[in-house]
Parts: C-alpha cells; sequence; structure tokens
C-alpha cells in the first residue's frame, strides 16, 4: 500500500484553526487550491475522525479554554482496514493481563468475531502480534516456544492511584508548555482511561480530566509535528531531501496532485531540495522552520508549514555535514530567530511604569529579551543592549512595548520607529 | 522511532475499544515521557519513588535524539514549569474545600489571610507562570494571583453545601465578567503576510472574514477584560500592518501609544503637525504607559488600567 500523505489534512486543519472557520466553502477551497468537491470530501472524513464535531465551533477558542487539543485528531486519522479495526481490538482485550499464544489468539479471536466476517489464519496473527510488539504495546513473556504475549501496561499497573493521577497531571503540563508534544497528547488520552478504570465510579469527577487550563498557546503548532520526525531523522542520517514548498506568501497552500484528472489545472509548486541542518520552533508566533545549506555555502530556510511531499534523497559525507552545521550554528549565534545576516548591536531604552506601579516593563525585558543585557539604569528607565543578527527579527518585539520603548541604535532603526509610530498615529488620527 | 501517524492512534480503533477499559501504550509514548523525566519539573511534579517506577518501565524504550537537531528561539526564559503549590492547591480543588490563601501584593506588601474557594488554575505561556483563579469569600469577589504572591495556602474544611454556594457565586461572577470584542483589518498591502498575522492572532478567541471585493481580511476577536491588555502587545508586535477598524477602547489606545511614542522620539504625528497644542501638550505629559500590562492584575479589579483620556474598555463592549 501507498505511504498515506496527511499532507491536504494538515494544510486544511491550519487554515481552520487560523481562521476561526470564518471562510465560506468557495473562499476555503480557494486558498488550498483545490476544488469545492474535494474541500467537501476532505470536511466529511475529518468529522468521521473527530466525532463529528462541528468544525467552526471546534476551532473557536471556547471561553472556558479547555485544555484538549482540538487538532489533535490529525494524527487519529490514519485509515485501517475494516477487518484489522475488528480482529485488533479482540487481540488486544485477550491479551490483557493475560499471556497468550498465536494460537490460543486465533481461536479467541475466531469465537468473537460475528459468523460472517473473514476469519484469521495464524499467519495474520502472527504479523499482528509482530507490529504490536515492533510498537511497544505487547511485550513477548519469558520462556521458549510457543511464545507468549502480554499487553504492555506496566507504565500505568504499577502506580498507585495517586501517583496515576500526579502522572496524569505531569503529562498534561509537560505536553502543552514543551516541545514537541504530540505523543505527550497521545499519552495524555491513554492515561484517561487508566484514570477511569482506577477511580471508582463513586468517587469519578471529571475535573480529573481537566486539572489545568492554559493561555495564550499555539494550538496548530502541533500540526507540524508530522514532519518533524523525518526531518530529524534526515538530519542524523545526513540525508538530502526534496520537497514541494509552497511560500506561505503565495496564497495557495496546497496543490492537489495532478493523478486526478479533476485537478489537473492545478499547477504544481516548484520541487525543492536541500540538506536539512536544523529545525527552529519560533515561540513568537508558533512557527517552525527547517533550516538547510545549499550549494555556494548558502543557507536556506523554509516554513516548515510550506513543505508537503518530502522524499528523501542521497547521504552527504560526514565532514560535509559537521562543517556546514558548525558554520550555521556559528553564523546563528546571534539570531534572535533565523537570520544569519550581518550582526548589529541594538540599544533601546525602557521606561519603567510610572505612579509606583510594580515593574513588569523590567520583567518583561529579563524573561523575554534572550541573550540581551541591561547595561544602564536610572529609577525611571534602563537602557537594554544586544548583539543581534539583522534587524528585522527583533523590532516586532521592541515594538510590543509600545511608548516604553525607545530605540536609540542603530540610526537606521529608530527612524524606522519613528516612520511606522508616524503611520500608525495617522491610522487613529483620520478615524476620530 | 517517533511516527505520530501510527495506526495504533487510529480512531477506527480507539472507537472500538472505547467502552473495553482496555488501552495501549506504545514505546513512542514512553519515550517521550522518558525525555520529560529529564526536565528539572518532574522532580517538583512526582514523587521521587514515582519517577523511579516510570524510569524502570522506560528502560527499554529509546531517548528520542532531538540534540542538535532541534532548537526553541524567541521564547520566554523558563522561569516555572511546576509550582511547589501547585499540588496542594489541586488537592484542596480535587476535594473541593475551602482554604485561607495570603498574599503578597505585587510591591511585597504582606496581606492579611483571605478566606475563599479556588477555582482554576492557569499557566500563561507569555509569562510562563502560573496563576490561581479564586473566590474571595469574605469581599464576595474573583481574584486572580500569580502562585509566586502566594504565601501560604491552608486548607479549611467545608460542607459540600457551603461548597456548592460558594461556587455558584463564583460561577456567576464568572459570567457576568463583560466580553469585549474588536475588529482588526489586515492592511491590503501586507495581505501577503496574511498568515504571520493570523498566526500572531491565533492564541485569542476569533474569526477571520475575507472581503473578496475589496480583497481585506478582517479579523473579529473576542476577549475578556485581562486579556485586553496581551491584544494590545500583539497589536504593537505587528505595527502598520494591521488597525483596529472597531472597539473604541483598543483605538483610543493604540492612538494613545502612537502619539506618545513619537513624542519620545521628539517626533510628532503628521496630523498634528504645526503649532497645534494638543501636541505640545503629549510631548509634556509624555512618559511611559502601562501598555506592558499582560495578565497582571493580582487584585479583584481585573480589568486593565487605563490611561488618562481614553474611553475605557466599556466602550468597547
Amino acid at each position: 500500500m501507498a505511504k498515506e500523505s496527511f499532507d491536504k489534512e494538515i494544510q486544511f486543519l491550519r487554515l481552520l484553526a487560523l481562521t476561526g472557520g470564518g471562510y465560506d466553502r468557495q473562499q476555503f477551497a480557494g486558498r488550498l487550491g483545490i476544488s469545492v468537491h474535494t474541500f467537501d470530501k476532505t470536511v466529511r472524513r475529518l468529522r468521521e475522525v473527530s466525532g463529528d464535531a462541528d468544525f467552526a465551533d471546534l476551532f473557536r477558542y471556547g471561553y472556558a479554554d479547555s485544555a484538549e487539543p482540538v487538532l489533535l485528531f490529525l494524527y487519529r486519522a490514519k485509515s485501517m482496514k475494516e477487518s484489522e479495526s475488528r480482529r485488533l481490538p479482540l487481540l488486544l482485550t485477550s491479551l490483557k493481563g493475560n499471556p497468550q499464544t498465536a494460537a490460543e489468539l486465533m481461536d479467541a479471536c475466531c469465537e468473537q468475531l460475528p459468523p460472517d466476517a473473514v476469519m484469521p489464519d495464524e499467519k495474520t496473527i502472527r504479523s499482528d502480534l509482530r507490529y504490536l510488539e515492533e510498537i511497544g504495546v505487547v511485550r513477548r513473556e519469558p520462556g521458549g516456544r510457543p511464545y507468549r504475549y502480554i499487553l504492555n501496561n506496566d507504565l500505568t499497573d504499577c502506580l498507585s492511584r495517586k501517583e496515576l493521577i500526579d502522572l496524569y497531571e505531569f503529562v498534561d503540563i509537560m505536553a502543552n508548555t514543551q516541545i514537541p508534544s504530540v505523543q505527550g497528547y497521545l499519552l495524555r488520552d491513554n492515561l484517561k482511561k487508566a484514570l477511569k478504570a482506577a477511580v471508582p465510579e463513586e468517587e469519578w469527577d471529571d475535573g480529573l480530566l481537566e486539572p489545568f487550563s492554559y493561555k495564550y498557546h499555539y494550538d496548530a503548532r502541533i500540526l507540524d509535528e508530522a514532519h518533524l520526525y523525518t526531518l530529524l531523522r534526515t538530519i542524523r542520517l545526513r540525508t538530502r531531501i526534496s520537497f514541494q514548498y509552497f511560500s506561505p506568501k503565495k496564497r495557495k497552500s496546497y496543490a492537489a496532485k495532478d493523478t486526478n484528472p479533476l485537478f489537473g489545472r492545478e499547477g504544481e509548486a516548484r520541487r525543492e531540495s536541500t540538506l536539512p541542518l536544523k529545525v527552529v520552533y519560533d515561540h513568537q508566533y508558533g512557527r517552525w522552520y527547517l533550516i538547510g545549506a545549499a550549494p555556494k555555502g548558502r543557507f536556506v530556510k523554509f516554513r516548515m508549514e510550506g513543505m508537503v511531499d518530502i522524499a528523501e534523497e542521497q547521504q552527504v559525507p560526514e565532514p560535509y555535514f559537521t562543517l556546514k552545521k558548525a558554520d550555521l550554528d556559528e553564523r546563528m549565534r546571534f539570531s534572535w530567530l533565523i537570520d544569519t545576516g550581518e550582526t548589529v548591536t541594538v540599544r533601546a531604552r525602557f521606561y519603567r511604569p510610572a505612579n509606583g506601579q510594580a515593574d513588569f516593563i523590567e520583567e518583561r525585558v529579563r524573561l523575554q529579551g534572550q541573550w540581551g543585557e541591561i547595561v544602564e539604569e536610572t529609577p525611571e528607565s534602563f537602557v537594554y543592549e544586544i548583539k543581534v543578527n539583522g534587524i528585522t527579527e527583533i523590532r516586532p518585539w521592541l515594538r510590543g512595548f509600545g511608548s516604553s520603548c525607545e530605540v536609540l541604535e542603530p540610526a537606521e532603526l529608530r527612524q524606522s520607529f519613528i516612520d511606522e509610530w508616524k503611520e500608525i498615529a495617522d491610522y487613529y488620527d483620520a478615524s476620530v | 522511532m517517533m511516527h505520530p501517524f501510527e495506526k495504533i492512534f487510529s480512531y477506527q480503533l480507539s472507537s472500538r475499544l472505547e467502552d473495553t477499559g482496555v488501552y495501549t501504550l506504545t514505546s513512542q509514548e514512553r519515550s517521550w515521557l522518558k525525555l520529560m523525566l529529564e526536565h528539572p519539573a518532574a522532580a517538583e511534579a512526582l514523587e521521587p519513588r514515582t519517577i523511579e517506577k516510570l524510569r524502570e518501565c522506560t528502560l527499554d524504550d529509546g531517548m528520542p535524539d532531538l540534540t542538535g537537531g532541534l532548537e526553541q528561539k524567541a521564547g520566554s526564559r523558563e522561569v516555572q514549569t511546576v509550582h511547589p503549590l501547585l499540588g496542594e492547591l489541586r488537592s484542596v480543588l480535587r476535594r473541593r474545600q475551602g482554604m485561607r490563601l495570603q498574599c503578597r501584593t505585587k510591591k511585597g506588601k504582606l496581606n492579611d489571610p483571605q478566606p475563599g474557594i479556588p477555582c482554576k488554575l492557569e499557566y500563561s505561556m507569555v509569562k510562563r507562570e502560573w496563576y490561581l483563579h479564586w473566590y474571595n469569600s469574605a469581599t464576595r469577589s474573583l481574584m486572580h494571583t500569580r502562585l509566586c504572591h502566594i504565601v501560604s495556602a491552608e486548607e479549611v474544611r467545608m460542607a459540600r453545601s457551603r461548597y456548592e454556594e460558594l461556587s455558584a457565586q463564583a460561577q456567576k461572577r464568572i459570567a457576568e465578567g463583560p466580553r469585549y470584542e474588536a475588529t482588526v483589518e489586515v492592511i491590503r498591502v501586507f495581505n501577503a503576510e496574511l498568515t504571520r498575522i493570523l498566526h500572531a492572532f491565533s492564541c485569542f478567541d476569533k474569526r477571520v472574514e475575507f472581503d473578496e471585493e475589496e480583497r481585506t481580511y478582517r479579523i473579529h476577536l473576542t476577549f475578556n477584560g485581562s486579556e485586553g491588555e496581551y491584544v494590545l502587545t500583539k497589536l504593537r508586535f505587528l505595527g502598520k500592518r494591521v488597525k483596529v477598524v472597531e472597539g473604541e477602547y483598543l483605538k483610543n489606545r493604540m492612538r494613545m501609544t502612537a502619539r506618545k511614542a513619537l513624542a519620545l522620539y521628539g517626533a510628532e504625528a503628521e496630523a498634528e503637525t504645526g503649532a497645534d497644542a494638543a501636541g505640545a501638550g503629549y510631548a509634556a505629559a509624555a512618559g511611559p504607559d502601562v501598555e506592558a500590562r499582560t495578565e497582571a492584575p493580582s487584585s479583584a479589579d481585573t480589568r486593565p488600567a487605563e490611561p488618562e483620556g481614553s474611553g475605557g474598555l466599556a466602550s468597547g463592549a
């Protein structure tokens, strides 16, 4: 079977998550570069996976801001043959706390499957067991042939109820605050079931499942974890890749393959090729980048959300990779994000809040100012200084402080702030 | 090998297993946990004995190799992932009990202990810090306090009926809390940067509308009082790319910011050049405004502070 690709679903969900479901079908399909027909088909498929939720509602940030990761269902979209989806649950149920051989499992399976179902042979059962063992879900018991297998739930079985609650809360915190998080969210879902089994019904409280909430969180970040491990693998193996790239500045973010005559008219994006060196997660916007090496010593940067249909190409020699990687690390030492341009020193004066308020300005500069330093302090203000590659990436952060920040150097940045504040003043003065 | 699209995660399988009480734990989930156990937060959140058991159960699972390949940038320093009071407060919440809470003010003054019930523990990804939402039963008000400002939290046994009564009062206050609406327009020449702009607003309750005729994107935002300051920070962050077209409070604040910022640089807005008395007045009054107060309030009043002369949040309601 061809490897299932989720590129379409990812692009689709990202657009939904970013727009809060505000586009109509036509606009949506247009932006994705697919037909309305494909759009409807994708909606139907995702609805099925997500349990028929209303999409628009799903992507509005609820007032009760739940910690449930709405986009996780993408990772539940892998399809399965009908016969397999009936057989595997029976195997897993039989293997819970009860070591069994393949032959015993086959009997159990045949007994429980409806009479009209296709009965599995021992070879099928063995291949199921191999798969389950490979992904660590079942484990082979010690002893000779015939081998006996058991469901491997040691992780939850060895814990007391109190410990299980502690673990659930820990996983909840880490999945929500750390990168990467998809596996954490999947584990969290399984721990929910472990909790339900451990807590007696009369003591059950739904509050156990949502112990905390998280504010100002970038939901769509988990969509890019779909490509994360592929890319990390190619970095580890020093392998070049090729992929289709949709620059986020283009209107269309996904073009259907022209294997289907219906979509033949859609333009194909250019295929890019690079040697992956590093993946960068940007906390400012909740976005991911891939940085790769291009010919002539250049570095190229791609937004991971624009990369689809990634294919591994040939390996490069280790010394070549090491050289490129060391060069990149050096060039990125002063990147606010990923800029590898010329290093400049930025100096800005920050004004402390007046009226005897607590100094949240300095607190915020220390929290978010990366490796920059406070070099001068007075009761009213302080000067922050940082060596940084280019002024483009730090600019929004400085501007976010509004009139509590005055850029001192470089002159070019100072002037651009004056010009921009003038423009902004015009927006609002004109509207009086 | 981490591969998040594994058929074991398929909804077809999980829906069949739903009512059986059977669940599956894969080695990639254990590997992820193994990685998280290395984080200093683990020792704060879990008993040493639990950590030991979990380490034992993940012995056979590989450690995801992220070093060298993955880097995080432009984040807030991770000051606090787990706070020591978290466990205590969670257990009061779970048991539905009352508490006496003693807090320091932002300036360090110690307040008298106050009675109340905890409502919700919340982590801010911006501040990288925990907050407690609670109901003060003496002043009958909703509070929002940084955990680092709480000196002590002592459980107070409380009859279930009393707890329910206080909880209902708190819910009523929450439901009554004002919600604000504003519309932000993407300035057309910056349409190419749409995804970046949408990403910046993606942590808010929003709806995006596209006007085909004018080729203009409008973002409708809904937020509560304590989120207002962060919306403002994002607007300043994006600068000239966006413009508030509806919502008087935000418009006023943006106007103030631009004028004050220009005064800092000794420049004036185009509209105010000339011997405009108001312009001179602003230069004289120029000083830092209170814009960076993201989620700062820890008093009962969760409304952002209003600078002089602004219309106040109420006008945006």
